[in-house]
């Protein structure tokens, strides 16, 4: 048994070593991919994000409001177009994500002690930029608004009137203090890539048996060897990737300073669990369809659309019945949760072990529906080299 | 000689089962498959659990006027912030409103009451919408509650400024009508890609290096050509219309010549790949995982302003940057191809360089196809006896 397990692994690492396309799958393509994640969010807040104002007051109030626009980190002023009509040219030309408009009569309406609005059209499409925008002008509106309180509104209306509002709203953001994007998205895109490529190179390794005709001989002792066989087979994988995932937690936490809050004992469990799952659902897969081909096509349809399904980014609460099945039907949905409870919040050890056991589930799926039918094709080579 | 390899090229993906689920039934599968993950649309009803450490008639009539919000959904009222953190760190994306002792008190005297919001950063991008709109109203409804208290120190003046905001173009604002004009083209794209790619390697592992007619070659080109714009035309004009997302409706003019950039490009594209695998699984094994990455790479949910320069130059080097931006500047926010011109010349030189690509890899083979065969001009359907050797 032990011996089938050792050959196995030992066969195909020997294979990886030879095949310089397998073993991209399983080395310079991960660090590409997760490198370019890396890279691209490392700014983590978006600065400098192209906005336009259109000043149709001209009063000294808007040009205030206009330096200080200029002045916030978040924001830069790109043009400064007459009306309405080239300001909205500028957004169609995706030169700028809003548009801030000083409507006529802003000076002599603050003047007047009453409130003076400013228009902010910002491009929806997209919405990401726009909502960075959305906050950066209101903090900066809001503070100008206090700054006038004390040398306009009291002027007209007498000190005694000025008074703050009655009650303000302080908003907070725990777990991710400087609201940073870098530490939410990256920490689960990188798993999101890991889990797909892992499950298309098991789903090719055991699908290449069953093209290549080759698993007869591959799996020709008893049933226990051939079981052996299999899980020696899957397990370089396992190391590999539990490697990538040892990297890119590293990176994240040590290199990018975004500490653990968590175990990380329990996330580098949850790697594993999540492999472990998704080993099962290859075998699953490759089971039901005995082919190559067709197996690496579910694989895509499965194991490629993790990231929309998973609830971390998108509320899939509120989802169709379909999308909300189908969520809990992804080991990485679960996995998703861990890294949120562990990484993040830092909730007890106990309480995350709950994703960890449901992933599992997943592998006896496999090893229930999909191992017998992938046990017996070694005796059937009519099933052998379909594509 | 280009119309006999335009329809070899349509007979080879009928008659290869495989190719034939990548290029129709798996484009028809996503465009409702997608969509449903992001049928939740906004999400107005952030729930919030609330700790009432004052407990008089300013804290309870603020909780009334809480419950009856559209933003938020009352979800729980917890006697101490730890109970409200231990409800917070297990519900997920949530907020909790703590109104701490002395709320009542500080209106009273004329100072300042303050509530504290708290939302969840490590569901940042779902919350954060949420929350600056619950606290904005939370603000208002505030102010109305305590504006009786306060009246005996005599009305406040209101702020000197105040934003007001609106949304352009995608004024539903949901999730999927943010993402999915950007994710349906990336699923096209993918599509061709992959399945040409899959069909030139399945010609390439029984040939050999094989050199095609120049002629053949634009007959392929333009089979393709016509299924990624069936693509299109399903996609913009079916999908969108049936999933309600809001169409700017650029002129007709202007989304053909679009469509056309984009699909030429994707399609010049994967026959540059194309010619680079030799084994018909190879690009699906390679390529699958890359579309996540392109997606964010496109630019549609984090802004090329916020990436590495050098990054967001070679992003611009995948038809599909230039092709999601130019589809939803056209699409969704109505703009002509003069406003979108930095698009449609970056998909223009794009067609150019993978076109010679294509044309300098595939017209200098060493083995030649024969050209009055119509069946050999194309990839043939992989027989499955030939394919019983040992790799």
């Amino acid at each position: 048994m032990i011996r089938a397990f050792v050959d196995s692994a030992l066969r195909e690492t020997a294979f990886l070593r030879g095949s310089v396309w397998d073993l991209a799958l399983v080395t310079w393509l991960p660090l590409l991919l997760l490198a370019i994640v890396a890279v691209q969010l490392s700014a983590g807040v978006m600065r400098d994000l192209p906005i336009v104002v259109v000043d149709e007051d001209g009063g000294g109030v808007a040009r205030d409001l206009i330096r200080k626009l200029e002045a916030s980190p978040g924001l830069k002023v790109a043009a400064r177009p007459a009306d309405m009509a080239q300001a909205e040219h500028l957004v169609r030309a995706n030169a700028a994500y809003a548009v801030v408009l000083i409507p006529r009569d802003l000076e002599r309406t603050v003047l007047r002690g009453e409130t003076g609005k400013i228009l902010l059209f910002y491009n929806a499409s997209y919405s990401t930029p726009s909502g960075s925008v959305l906050r950066e002008v209101g903090a900066v509106v809001q503070a100008q608004a206090k700054a006038l309180a004390g040398e306009q509104s009291a002027a007209i209306a007498g000190p005694a009137r000025v008074r703050p509002p009655p009650v303000s709203v302080q908003s907070r953001i725990l777990y991710n203090p400087q609201a940073s994007y870098e530490l939410q998205l990256v920490a689960l895109i990188h798993p999101a890539l890991l889990h797909l490529l892992f499950m298309i190179a098991v789903v090719s390794a055991l699908g290449r048996e069953l093209r290549d005709g080759t698993i007869g001989a591959w799996l020709a002792g008893s049933r226990g060897e051939a079981v052996a066989a299999i899980a020696g087979k899957i397990a370089p994988y396992i190391l590999i990737f539990l490697l990538w995932g040892a990297l890119a937690t590293g990176y994240l936490a040590a290199f990018r300073g975004w500490p653990v809050q968590g175990s990380v004992a329990m996330l580098m469990g949850g790697y594993l669990a999540l492999y472990l799952a998704y080993a099962g659902m290859a075998l699953f897969i490759v089971g039901a369809t005995l082919s190559m081909g067709q197996a690496l096509s579910m694989t895509a349809l499965y194991a490629g659309a993790s990231f929309a399904f998973a609830g971390a980014i998108f509320p899939i609460e509120s989802a169709s019945a379909f999308a909300r099945l189908w969520s809990v039907l992804l080991p990485y949905t679960h996995f998703a949760r861990l890294v949120v409870e562990q990484w993040m919040i830092g909730t007890p050890v106990a309480a995350s072990a709950r994703p960890i056991l449901i992933m599992l589930v997943f592998l006896v799926v496999g090893m229930v529906a999909g191992l017998p039918r992938y046990l017996s094709a070694r005796f059937s080579p009519d099933a052998w080299g379909r594509r | 000689m280009i119309g006999r390899a335009f329809l070899a090229t349509f007979r080879a993906i009928l008659a290869d089962r495989s190719a034939f689920m990548l290029i129709v039934v798996s484009t028809i599968l996503y465009s409702f498959f997608y969509p449903s993950a992001y049928s939740g649309e906004v999400a107005v009803r952030i729930p919030v659990a609330v700790v009432d450490l004052d407990n008089s008639g300013a804290s309870r009539s603020l909780i009334r006027r809480i419950s009856a919000l559209q933003q938020a959904e009352l979800a729980a009222r917890l006697p101490s912030p730890q109970d409200a953190e231990h409800w917070l760190q297990t519900t997920g994306a949530g907020a909790v409103i703590v109104i701490p002792q002395g709320f009542e008190r500080n209106i009273l005297t004329g100072a300042q009451g303050t509530v504290a919001l708290y939302g969840n950063g490590a569901y940042l991008l779902r919350s954060s919408t949420a929350l600056s709109g619950a606290g904005l109203a939370i603000t208002v409804i505030a102010a109305e509650a305590a504006i009786d208290q306060a009246m005996m120190q005599g009305a406040p003046v209101g702020p000197a400024l105040s934003l007001v905001p609106r949304p352009l173009f995608n004024t539903r604002e949901g999730y999927g009508s943010t993402v999915f004009p950007g994710v349906g083209f990336l699923i096209i794209h993918q599509t061709l890609l992959m399945g040409l790619t899959m069909l030139a390697a399945t010609l390439r592992e029984t040939l050999g290096r094989f050199r095609l007619p120049s002629r053949t070659l634009v007959g392929i080109a333009l089979a393709f050509f016509v299924i990624g714009w069936a693509d299109v035309a399903y996609y913009a004009g079916f999908v969108f219309w049936f999933q309600d997302y809001p169409r700017g409706g650029a002129s007709p003019g202007a989304l053909i010549v679009g469509g056309s950039l984009f699909v030429a490009a994707t399609v010049a594209a994967a026959l540059a790949l194309a010619s680079f695998f030799r084994t018909r699984e190879r690009p699906l094994q390679l390529w699958m995982g890359t579309s996540l990455v392109i997606f964010f790479l496109a630019g549609l949910s984090w802004p090329a302003e916020a990436t590495p320069a050098w990054l967001a130059i070679l992003a611009r080097l995948l038809p599909t940057t230039a092709g999601i931006h130019l589809m939803v500047g056209l699409n969704q926010m109505g703009a002509s191809l003069g406003e979108q011109i930095r698009e449609v010349l970056n998909l223009t030189f794009l067609i150019l360089g993978y076109g010679a690509l294509a044309w300098w890899r595939f017209t200098r083979g060493p083995v030649p196809l024969l050209e009055t065969d119509s069946s050999a001009t194309v990839p043939p359907s992989p027989n499955p006896a030939a394919d019983q050797r040992s790799k």
